[in-house]
């Protein structure tokens, strides 16, 4: 049903009463390449950890529209492969892009069939070439990606980032977008490279729940990641514990009173 | 042998049965009908020889140019087909200054040797976009001598586009005689003034006619200077007395 | 026939043109330094990689990178254009041993360097570089760079963030060109460039708040290339 002769309505957009216009001149920027050079809907922070064993990964599941709050369960992580899991923020449909481009590319790798696989530093330094080289098109893929991963058989555990500019480096502990200014500060002071999985859980669950108090675009419903030795884990969306808002509730109850 | 070579000669890009490429044969037989070129690599440099067939008394011999530069530090001697040797030539000069124009620095001799050698197969149909179009392999064999940092060396490339590095070798008509020369009167304590005078006696050897100044070319690059020198009139004349 | 439904929220006339750019660039700050001797040179880096503001990426990482073992390219700037340069210096260098049986000399990789920032001059490697090394006569020599390939062979230098500090530094401490008393030697012995480099290296790190976390000392001798960590403010 949709061609360029109809439309589904939208509310609010159309104007039924006013005056045919054959010429209508909407602007259509048919000629014109798209790219992004603002990105739609986005997702707001991740951050991730290497702990004692492994690589644990959080970032919420909400991507907004500008402010408004679009979509709600949209699983912001995503494996490649045995041993790489990639987390995002920034423009969604961007990663979806990404993520056929990386499954292409475990695929085509899986079907050499040499018993090698990508590791997770490859999937990495590979993320960082197509993005460097997108930005060199000034036609960026408008994310920062988390890259993370294990490997059992030397035991060592992957943390990594990428930008939109292709910039690319590892660290034990990476927070992108909001959670550059308000996770980072709070990683440096509680980090120690020698913790447990549990410890790690709840420095991950803390910062994304300071994040929740302050950054306006992310939600309390969260997932975490995990890569070690028992291979690699993308747990359900859970439901931060939080602050309760009934006392905001008293709050304004009294102020009514005044 | 009865029929192979006339079934597949024809074809630069076909073997004969027996595993030969006789496009390439025949023009490596061209080399044999061309002027001697002889030359020599000793501790002090190497020298360059080439007989010039004056076939007219009323030919202007320095039209014959038989020993050409493709760098200060790099020289080279044809035989065969010389026509042939512009292309390989223009091609050398080409890497030689690119070389300069990205490094900063002389190519060294055997980059440019191992660069004309990736020219001279590029015969055939099978040619990428943009090249130049060679029907038939080079009918000209080359003497290159040059100075780098490893000392002052020669190389011989022929239409294969194989090259060897010698101590002296001589190409053309003459070549069969002037190399077993060459073996026997080598040695490698030569001085640049015996390894001329060597050059010049073996040339005088396979040669019809005499030596005089305008029927030989004489060109030597010393490892102390790394530049070369094509001798004029005057210095042929000095090494031809010392003779 | 149904009749087109016309959109309205946005006019035709009023509809932006608006063109948003993507700036393609980020300076990741950092400063590098470099000081020549008559048989060595010593090159100091800081490791702190900025986001372009007030945020630091990253502490750790390197922006000395070593070519052959003669020669490192010290890089300021951007780091994903670094990273670029850096992989097409390498495969250069590789190609260059095959081709040449033999490993390209630190002249040769200054020059072929600045032709490669040349040919990107205009949409050029956001990159300050110092190549540093010895030479085929083992003296000490450094390159410095513009980002188009602008060079010159120099005994000292610095790029990037603390530029503007460090290079008085080392004009007073080093060159002396213009000075009406100069005290002490022009050329300093290796361990007192290495003690300069840090002193600079700290200097900067003071004032320049791209600058610091840690520092690579290198030194590059007869001998080989030699790496060592040194502290910085880790602020």
């Amino acid at each position: 049903m949709s061609s360029k002769h109809f439309r589904f309505p939208v509310f609010g957009q159309v104007d039924y009463f006013g005056q045919p216009q054959h010429s209508a001149a909407s602007y259509t920027p048919s000629e014109e390449k798209q790219r992004t050079t603002d990105p739609i809907v986005t997702g707001s922070s991740v951050i991730a950890i290497k702990y004692n064993g492994g690589v644990v990964m959080g970032c919420d599941t909400l991507c907004s529209y500008g402010s408004l709050a679009r979509f709600n369960n949209i699983q912001r992580v995503k494996q490649f492969g045995p041993k790489t899991i990639v987390g995002y923020s920034g423009e969604h449909s961007d990663f979806q892009s990404i993520t056929q481009l990386l499954d292409d590319l475990v695929i085509d790798d899986q079907c050499i069939d040499d018993k090698s696989q990508l590791s997770t530093e490859e999937i990495w330094n590979y993320l960082a070439r197509v993005l460097y080289n997108r930005r060199n098109k000034v036609d960026p893929l408008w994310n920062n990606l988390v890259v993370m991963g294990f490997d059992k058989k030397t035991d060592k555990s992957f943390l990594g980032k990428v930008d939109l500019y292709g910039t690319c480096f590892k660290d034990d502990y990476i927070a992108t977008g909001y959670g550059q200014h308000i996770a980072l500060p709070l990683l440096r002071k509680a980090y120690s490279p020698d913790m447990t999985l549990e410890q790690a859980q709840k420095l991950i669950t803390d910062c994304l729940r300071v994040l929740f108090y302050r950054d306006a675009r992310s939600s309390k419903r969260v997932q975490l990641s995990y890569a070690n030795a028992n291979g690699m884990e993308i747990s359900a969306p859970i439901e931060l514990e939080t602050y309760n808002w009934d006392i905001g509730e008293a709050a304004v109850k009294s102020f009514d009173q005044v | 042998m009865f029929l192979t070579r006339s079934e597949y000669d024809r074809d630069v890009n076909t073997f004969s049965s027996e595993g030969r490429l006789f496009q390439v044969e025949y023009a490596l037989e061209a080399i044999k009908l061309g002027s001697t070129a002889i030359g020599i690599q000793c501790e002090e440099g190497v020298v360059l020889a080439v007989e010039k067939r004056l076939t007219s008394t009323l030919l202007e011999p320095s039209s014959i140019q038989k020993v050409v530069e493709i760098d200060y530090h790099l020289i080279c001697a044809m035989s065969g087909l010389t026509a042939d040797s512009r292309t390989i030539i223009d091609h050398a000069r080409i890497e030689t200054q690119n070389h300069r124009f990205n490094f900063d620095e002389p190519m060294g001799v055997e980059s440019c040797v191992q660069s004309i050698c990736d020219l001279a197969l590029r015969f055939g149909e099978n040619r990428k976009e943009g090249e130049e179009k060679m029907s038939r392999p080079f009918g000209v064999a080359l003497l290159i001598a040059g100075v780098d940092e490893r000392g002052p060396s020669l190389y011989h490339s022929d239409p294969s586009g194989t090259f060897t590095q010698y101590n002296a070798k001589a190409i053309g008509a003459g070549s069969e005689g002037a190399q077993i020369t060459l073996q026997e009167k080598y040695s490698k304590t030569l001085t640049l003034i015996e390894a001329q005078q060597l050059a010049l006696t073996t040339l005088k050897q396979v040669m019809e006619e005499a030596i005089t100044t305008t029927n030989v070319e004489v060109a030597v690059i010393t490892k102390k200077d790394k530049k070369f020198k094509i001798y004029n009139k005057e210095d042929l004349e000095g090494l031809i007395a010392t003779l | 026939m149904m009749e087109p439904l016309r959109l309205t929220a946005l006019p035709a006339k009023e509809v932006p043109m608006r063109q948003a750019r993507f700036e393609p660039y980020v300076d990741n700050g950092g400063t590098v330094l470099a000081i020549a001797g008559s048989d060595y040179c010593v090159i100091a880096g800081d490791t702190r990689m900025s986001d372009g503001g007030y945020g630091i990426q990253t502490r750790q990482y390197t922006k000395i990178f070593q070519l052959t073992n003669k020669c490192v390219i010290a890089t300021s700037g951007m780091q994903a254009d670094t990273l670029a340069l850096r992989k097409r210096l390498e495969t250069v260098l590789s190609r260059y041993q095959k081709e040449h049986g033999k490993p390209m000399s630190t002249p040769a990789i200054s020059q072929y360097l600045s032709n490669t920032l040349y040919q990107k001059r205009f949409f050029p490697y956001y990159t300050f570089n110092l190549v540093c090394g010895v030479d085929e006569d083992g003296v000490g020599c450094i390159w410095t760079y513009d980002a188009v390939g602008s060079h010159e062979r120099v005994k000292m230098s610095s790029q990037g963030s603390g530029n503007q500090l460090v290079q008085p530094l080392l004009d007073n401490q080093v060159g002396k060109f213009n000075q009406r008393i100069v005290d002490g030697p022009r050329e300093l012995s290796s361990e007192q460039a290495v003690s300069l480099a840090k002193d600079a290296i700290t200097s900067a790190g003071e004032r320049d708040i791209y600058t610091g976390d840690f520092a690579d000392i290198v030194v590059i001798n007869s001998t080989g290339v030699h790496w060592e960590k040194f502290n910085l403010k880790l602020d």
